[in-house]
């Protein structure tokens, strides 16, 4: 049966039930995926799957269900359980479906979200990917150290509908095809530093050729070797782009209104101010073709647009769904980031360092976390030190912390180099007067 | 290879199709999708049958205004060959679908055919580690809806400067079947349920926010009055002593952990790389180096599936085989591997039961389930009166690893700093960062007062996410770095 019409049947079973309105959302979903270690098949995964969420209004009150087992007796129980459930709740004013108003007024341009050859690929191509990532991660200098490769391929082919009883229909069909490789290598000392590069995207062609993945993944592990722990100390950090979204993810977290509402936000009573420094200016922007992120309507049916986030280090807007919204008397936005744009700067990474001197470029990320409360951060990181401009020896196991409203405000460059494989699309971003714990 | 078996008491589970049966699964079908599984020439092949029910209850401004009800239902196929994997899982459980899955599946192989199983049998009887007095499935929503009002209450009356309180009460049922090309057929009912607290406080403008989390393999019995009260008391102390707190020094220092959730050190520094594929592979620091002394002769670490009622206990892994304790390291020497079926066949040893799988929708690896110290020979007034300058480390929220590097690290949300044998100053929100081997050449004090943490943990590996458990006694670390700015 077409998705739409299950999802329909779905959310008119809720309301025969009981459910003075609903929402459904289902999905369908063709996932293969294809891991090549050493020379040879590791492992292959291949399924089809599907899912049905729904989310109850009864009685002023709200219960949501999320299931697997779409047998029709089984789902009209659980369903009538579900609505039962609801019932037992506290009401909740403040649990309606959106406005229809906010329904209306989708772009009206293509997103390209579905590479229309997705059907055109064979299994052999994904080895032979995953096969010719290995051949070239052992053919770089100094490969002779490199203990083992694991090259990966996998696409996805998805469709997801979305009905809400007050007036929103939608459907969506997207692709996505990932390359990647990991990369072991020895240490002298007894380590075995691993690193990883990955490409890909909605569609085949944002796949880069699978050598230049597998090259990049083992030079990253080779510059691995001989890594020290630095001493501790305050310096300039620069965030490499494919690290970066670890630390905008703990900015943008506490812009949500659930957050706000339950004063867990030190982003609280900041609209309008400055955040950062001019240099901060993202936008959400839910309309690039071919985006990660992309979408005409949101998890609610909300009609996507762009939004400024930070604009010249001011924050401009929260991330606000219904619910929330309607507690804190906001307006809604959307309630989750779709992609980011960022003003690049006018340098590459090259020279941003070389401007830099001295300090630390993060090349990623271990543990740690950020207090979405008070804006506290302490987290583990590798990368290199900078000397003169350059990068100098790799540097691990330290840490750097401090506080996101200070950090900011001493964003002092951005790259012109946004990272292309994740929807935050983070650049390159320096930061000075950073406290490093090492020695 | 060391492996001891604990059996907890209680009636055991029955095994052979019982719980499956309502979903019209035959051991006939079974054995047709293990045949289709081998048509191709793969030398193992199982089948993994689940069904998880989900119930989530959610207080937020005073009201019990949310509730999650979810189910599980699918089947995945594994075929393998050495250490070779096809996978393919489906949510429908009618004998076409099955067989499309198998077939998917076994495309891994490429040769003749084997045969499927002449005959399934059910193995031996399992242990019952998780004896349930009152099951979620006979529980209705208005026996749970008083203990969150009350908590709420409680955990405002508890300190004037509480001004939000969330809570959070989940529980499942459900059933898992693991049928091999062995002919043996396992069947499991995995209970869990979990309960957390989360405290937002405000004092003279400034907020801090904390909670304090419950979790067992267990029913609705597991919530006692004393365990309910050390919740809301737990979270309202964990939230209110940040007020008092600040930011440690940058830099090394000797590092005091103490009994219980600080079992996350070796969760992080020695657990995840004592996984045995890392090791078939190559890729862990811990290659090559079983029986080579790694630690003081007085360090003993278990990973223990056999603690009952812990949210990391299992009666059996997810590939069907016994699980119990296994020694990772015994006087300081590395020991045992924790191995799935595709890494005890490579290394010619048991398997330990520790092939763990988030559901039906991933192929089983080697995974942790309760890791923890034994006790030592050191007092903790001892240990702690032996720094002079160093921070103790008392709750955490989460670490990560670097398996090859064996860098690792974990996020301590409660401390002291240690000053003269005494502790002093509150510490709050610092990373420690440490290397998994040179970590444990330093654990230089282990005291006598192991705790296993109740807490609810979940590890994550390969995009799969188990419950696990974790403990430790309390453990002197000479020299890690601590992730301050204070001084």
């Amino acid at each position: 049966m077409d998705l739409l019409e299950i999802t329909r049947r779905a959310a008119a079973l809720a309301q025969r039930k009981g459910a003075a309105e609903a929402a459904a959302a289902s999905y369908r979903a063709r996932h293969v995926e294809v891991s090549w270690r050493d020379g040879r098949l590791e492992k292959v995964t291949e399924a089809t799957t599907r899912g049905l969420g729904l989310d109850l209004y009864v009685d002023g009150r709200f219960a949501s269900v999320s299931t697997s087992d779409l047998r029709e007796d089984a789902l009209d129980r659980f369903v009538e359980d579900a609505v039962a459930l609801a019932r037992t709740l506290a009401p909740d004013p403040h649990r309606r479906l959106p406005e229809p108003a906010l329904y209306a007024g989708q772009a009206k341009v293509d997103l390209e979200l579905a590479d229309p050859s997705y059907e055109a690929l064979d299994a052999h191509a994904r080895l032979r990917a995953a096969e010719a990532i290995e051949a070239a991660a052992r053919g770089v200098p100094g490969a002779q150290v490199i203990l083992s490769v694991t090259a990966s391929a996998s696409d996805t082919r998805g469709e997801s509908a979305l009905v809400q009883s007050n007036g929103f229909e939608g459907t969506r069909t997207g692709t996505d095809f990932w390359i990647g490789a990991e990369v072991t290598v020895k240490d002298p000392d007894g380590r075995r530093p691993e690193e990883y590069a990955a490409s890909g995207g909605r569609h085949r062609s944002a796949m880069e050729p699978p050598e230049s993945v597998g090259r990049r993944a083992a030079e990253r592990a080779l510059a691995r070797i001989g890594s020290v722990k630095g001493g501790s100390a305050a310096m300039t950090m620069a965030i490499d782009a494919r690290a970066a979204g670890r630390i905008v993810g703990a900015l943008f977290g506490p812009l949500a209104a659930a957050s706000l509402q339950q004063k867990r936000s030190f982003l609280e009573g900041k609209l309008g101010e400055p955040v950062g420094s001019a240099l901060l200016d993202v936008k959400d922007d839910p309309l690039l073709p071919r985006g990660l992120g992309s979408r005409l309507y949101d998890a609610e049916g909300l009609a996507a647009r762009a939004f400024p986030i930070f604009e010249g280090g001011r924050l401009r807007s929260y991330y606000v769904d219904t619910y929330y919204g309607r507690k804190l008397g906001m307006a809604p936005t959307t309630a989750r980031t779709s992609n980011l744009t960022w003003s690049p700067g006018a340098r590459s990474q090259a020279e941003l360092l070389a401007s830099m001197g001295e300090g630390v470029i993060v090349t990623g990320f271990l543990g740690g976390n950020s207090n979405g409360t008070t804006g506290d951060f302490s987290l583990g990181v590798r990368g290199f030190r900078v000397r003169g401009g350059r990068i100098a020896e790799p540097v691990g196991e330290m840490n750097v912390s401090g506080n996101h409203l200070q950090l900011w405000k001493r964003l002092a460059a951005v790259g012109n180099d946004p990272y292309p494989y994740s929807a935050m699309r983070t650049p390159t971003l320096v930061f000075e007067g950073v406290q490093f714990a090492g020695t | 290879m060391t492996t001891t078996e604990r059996t907890a008491a209680g009636g055991g589970q029955t095994e052979g199709i019982g719980y499956f049966a309502r979903f019209g699964v035959t051991e006939r079908m079974i054995a047709e999708t293990l045949a289709a599984a081998l048509s191709r020439g793969g030398e193992h092949a199982d089948v993994f049958f689940q069904h998880r029910v989900g119930a989530d209850l959610g207080l937020e401004d005073g009201a019990v205004n949310r509730a999650h009800a979810s189910v599980e239902l699918g089947v995945g196929v594994r075929v393998v060959r050495g250490d070779q994997t096809g996978y393919g899982y489906t949510e429908d459980l009618s004998l076409p679908a099955l067989l499309a899955c198998a077939r998917t599946a076994a495309a891994v192989a490429d040769g003749p055919a084997r045969p499927g199983p002449a005959a399934l049998h059910v193995g031996g009887r399992l242990p019952d580690r998780y004896p349930l007095a009152r099951p979620w499935e006979d529980v209705r929503p208005e026996e749970k809806l008083p203990i969150l009002a009350a908590l709420n209450e409680k955990a405002f009356a508890a300190d004037p400067r509480v001004r939000k309180v969330n809570l959070y009460l989940r529980d499942e049922a459900g059933a898992i079947l693991v049928a091999g090309s062995d002919g043996r057929i396992v069947e499991d009912r995995q209970p869990m349920t979990l309960l957390y607290l989360s405290v937002l406080a405000e004092d003279g403008g400034r907020r801090e926010q904390n909670g304090y989390n419950v979790a067992g393999r267990a029913g609705f019995e597991f919530y006692t009055p004393d365990r309910l009260d050390r919740v809301v008391r737990e979270a309202v102390a964990r939230t209110a002593i940040l007020f008092e707190a600040g930011s440690p020094p940058a830099g090394e220092m000797p590092v005091v952990l103490a009994a219980g959730s600080s079992g996350i050190l070796l969760h992080e520094a020695i657990g995840h790389g004592m996984e045995a594929d890392f090791n078939r592979k190559g890729v862990s620091i811990y290659a090559d180096r079983i029986g080579k002394r790694i630690a003081q002769p007085f360090v003993h670490i278990v990973d223990d599936a056999a603690n009952a009622g812990a949210r990391g206990a299992i009666n059996v892994d997810d590939e069907g085989n016994a699980a119990g304790t296994t020694r990772l390291v015994e006087g300081g020497v590395l020991a045992t591997y924790l191995h799935d079926a595709i890494s005890a066949r490579h290394y010619g040893v048991q398997p330990t039961g520790n092939g763990r799988r988030e559901s039906y929708r991933h192929p089983p690896l080697p995974r942790m389930r309760s890791t923890y110290m034994l006790p030592g020979p050191h007092r903790t007034e001892e240990i702690i009166r032996s720094v002079k300058r160093g921070i103790y480390c008392q709750n955490f929220s989460n670490g990560q690893v670097n398996i090859g590097a064996g860098d690792f690290t974990f996020y301590v949300k409660n401390g002291f700093l240690i000053e003269d044998g005494k502790l002093t100053r509150p510490v709050k929100d610092v990373n420690i960062i440490g290397n998994g081997p040179q970590a444990l050449e330093r654990v230089d004090m282990v005291s006598d007062d192991l705790a296993i943490d109740e807490g609810g943990w979940t590890c994550g590996k390969d995009g799969q996410s188990v419950p696990v458990s974790q403990g430790l006694p309390t453990v002197r670390v000479s020299s890690m770095t601590v992730g301050g700015r204070g001084s």
